[in-house]
């Protein structure tokens, strides 16, 4: 009974004094807001990296024009980079001696596929591959075939599914043979993908496989011609070799002067993981120790509140000291309250946090980074219930015990 | 006024108020003793420290100087908390102004005695109730202090008084701010109370109010004028 009525205390205080608990409250929101959208799109961004580095094998790396992860001011560096082309691609797999396992491949995101009547949403994954895709990418079929040399390199209006799409068109069975429709194209179904379940929260089998070059010509986007090739080293050992020879080769391709930096993007795991973070921790430390510095700024508003509070119901703490109340049961009070408030502006910190990690995880993924997932920041959630009790109740505390050590007859006389 | 068992003893208290160079004397080695079952009306002037007397006896202020015994222990010698459970489990307060929370219900206001000794929440809620009751509100419970009557809301205060079954009832002009006809319905349940045995103390300065206690002390200046039982009573 106490409790709940010290929260409709807390809740009441609040409506009274609209503008100020507004303010105190909403630098409590930015400060949970900066943590926990902060951490929730670092969390993206790891999943993006980790899904990548479990694509990529052990001794494989990949060629792109631009990273995987692009930050700040450097995206419109990237952007100038001349596409690499599938025929640029296709001479530099011919030039390549130390390995011939490579793969080239491009993917783009949001397509609708249908079979029948039946369609699916607009969000399958769709992945123009060749014949050693397959083997590179250590991708393998629950049922039909891979691409063939000649669907590879000369295309073919053939399609290997993804278990989620097979589940969605064809949940009778009978997909392999069949026929389904990508843009007014039609595809004979020669293969069902494995499941491969979801990399932090996104499923792997929401894609569809079609011969890279009827990629290449119908489904890219005009503006994004590029094609990523995976190359897989004939041995660990062997990796940096290759990776030289690849570097090498690319440059010479792509004309890039001596002097120049490289016009391309070359990522082995390890690489990709430094380059990952070191971002991460600079952007978490920056919003974290500004999150805290919001949270203290909140606790002196918490505190100040909390002193009106105890001023404005002094006859109250009179009457309920004449009655009994013990120091304890008075702190206790005015601490449920200041918890309250604090987690009043926690809980819509943390909503704006996790909408807008959301929103941000969307958007990149949309712009380009189409392996990013929106994963919810548990973590940063209960850190932030933590962290708002902590300040309620370390600020709560001075308020808290001014009004325990009211002396009850002056508090009764007070107006 | 020779009955047997004491339960104040005041002896020799004085209470000092500094205000700046000046000293206001409030109370002057006042001593009394009133037993168990007793019903006092403490009588005076305004100023003449009828609440700071009031006060000390209900355990909310401890004196200057001179010594306090309630029930046989020595009020001098207690803190804050200790003060609180005395106060908690012996006394029963009866404001002026009433003093109700203004947000909870006439049941939660009775309550609060209890909640503060650590009943149980059903034990709590059938005791408060039977309470109400017992003051004529037993169709009230669920009223908030604004929608009762001044009388209603008096009521709601001596329930909360009484709801710890306490050793006295101490009430500070608990007509005061009560219509005379309402003040005689509230002095006539003081009575009713008074012959269940309980023991009460009322401060006021009306003799109309005085005239049902069954024993007057006035004070004068802080200090004790006269102190008589009071005969022609109801
Ligand atoms: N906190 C205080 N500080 C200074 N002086 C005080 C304080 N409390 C009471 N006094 C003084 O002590 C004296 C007695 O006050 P008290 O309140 O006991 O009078 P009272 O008999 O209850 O008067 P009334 O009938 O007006 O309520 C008064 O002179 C008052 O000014
Ligand atoms: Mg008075």
């Amino acid at each position: 009974m106490n409790a709940a009525e010290s929260i409709a205390i807390a809740l009441d205080a609040v409506r009274a004094q609209k503008l100020r608990s507004g303010l105190t409250l909403l630098s409590i929101s930015i400060g949970v807001f900066a943590i926990i959208a902060s951490t929730g799109i670092t969390t993206a961004l790891q999943n993006a990296v980790n899904m990548q580095m479990a694509t990529l094998g052990e001794h494989s790396f990949l060629i792109q024009r631009t990273p995987t992860l692009t930050f700040g001011g450097s995206w419109r560096k990237y952007m100038r980079r001349k596409p690499i082309t599938l025929e640029q691609a296709r001479q530099f797999r011919d030039r390549m001696t130390l390995t011939n396992l490579i793969s080239i491949s491009n993917t783009n995101p949001s397509y609708v596929i249908k079979a029948g009547q039946t369609s699916t949403d607009p969000d399958v994954a769709l992945i123009g591959a060749d014949d050693l895709y397959f083997n590179v990418n250590a991708v393998n079929l629950s049922e039909g075939r891979p691409f063939s040399l000649h669907e590879g390199e000369q295309g073919g209006n053939v399609a290997i599914l993804g278990n989620d799409v097979v589940v969605k068109l064809f949940p009778r069975g009978g997909a392999v043979g069949s026929t389904v429709t990508i843009r007014n194209q039609t595809f004979r179904v020669i293969g069902i993908l494995e499941v491969r379940g979801g990399v932090m929260g996104q499923s792997q089998d929401n894609r569809v496989l079609i011969p890279m070059p009827i990629f290449d010509r119908y489904f890219t986007w005009e503006w994004d011609r590029s094609v990523d090739v995976s190359v897989k080293a004939a041995s660990a050992e062997a990796l940096p070799a290759t990776v030289d020879e690849a570097t090498g080769i690319l440059r010479a391709l792509r004309g890039v002067k001596p002097w120049e930096e490289n016009t391309f993007e070359l990522d082995t795991n390890d690489a990709l993981t430094a380059q990952f973070s070191g971002f991460s921790v600079a952007l978490l430390a920056v919003a974290w120790i500004s999150g805290i510095g919001a949270l203290v700024a909140a606790g002196i508003g918490i505190m100040n509140m909390m002193l009106v509070s105890v001023r404005e119901r002094t006859r109250e703490i009179g009457v309920r000291k004449a009655l009994g109340a013990r120091r304890a049961w008075i702190v206790r009070q005015f601490l449920i309250e200041s918890v309250t408030l604090c987690q009043l502006g926690g809980m819509a910190g943390t909503a704006a946090g996790i909408g807008t990690s959301w929103a941000v995880t969307t958007l990149l993924r949309n712009t380009g980074m189409q392996t990013l997932v929106f994963d919810m920041p548990w973590g940063a959630v209960i850190f932030s219930v933590v962290i708002c009790t902590a300040i309620g109740i370390g600020f709560g505390l001075y308020p808290a015990f001014r009004a325990a050590s009211l002396d009850p007859i002056e508090a009764l006389r007070y107006e | 006024m020779t009955s047997p068992t004491p339960i104040i003893n005041i002896e020799h208290i004085s209470k000092i108020y500094e205000m700046g160079d000046e000293k206001v004397y409030a109370l002057r080695d006042v001593s009394l003793t009133i037993s168990k079952g007793e019903y006092v009306a403490l009588m005076g002037p305004s100023g003449s420290g009828k609440s700071t007397l009031m006060n000390m006896l209900g355990c909310l202020d401890t004196p200057t100087s001179g010594r306090y015994e309630f029930n046989g222990a020595n009020v001098n010698e207690l803190d804050d908390d200790e003060l609180a459970e005395i106060r908690n489990r012996e006394i029963g307060f009866v404001f002026q102004t009433f003093n109700l929370l203004p947000r909870a219900t006439a049941l939660s206001n009775v309550e609060l005695p209890l909640v503060y000794s650590g009943m149980k929440a059903d034990a709590r809620h059938r005791r408060a109730a039977e309470t109400l009751a017992s003051v004529g509100l037993a169709e009230r419970t669920g009223h908030k202090p604004n929608e009762l009557s001044g009388g209603q809301r008096q009521r709601v205060a001596i329930a909360r008084a009484l709801v710890t079954q306490p050793s006295i009832i101490l009430a500070d002009e608990p007509t005061g701010n009560l219509d005379s006809k309402t003040g005689q319905e509230i002095m006539a349940l003081f009575d009713e109370l008074y012959r269940q045995g309980n023991t009460v103390i009322l401060v006021t300065h009306e003799e109309d109010i005085a005239r049902h206690a069954r024993r007057i002390v006035r004070l004068r200046d802080g200090l004790i004028e006269s102190d008589k039982s009071n005969g022609a009573s109801a």
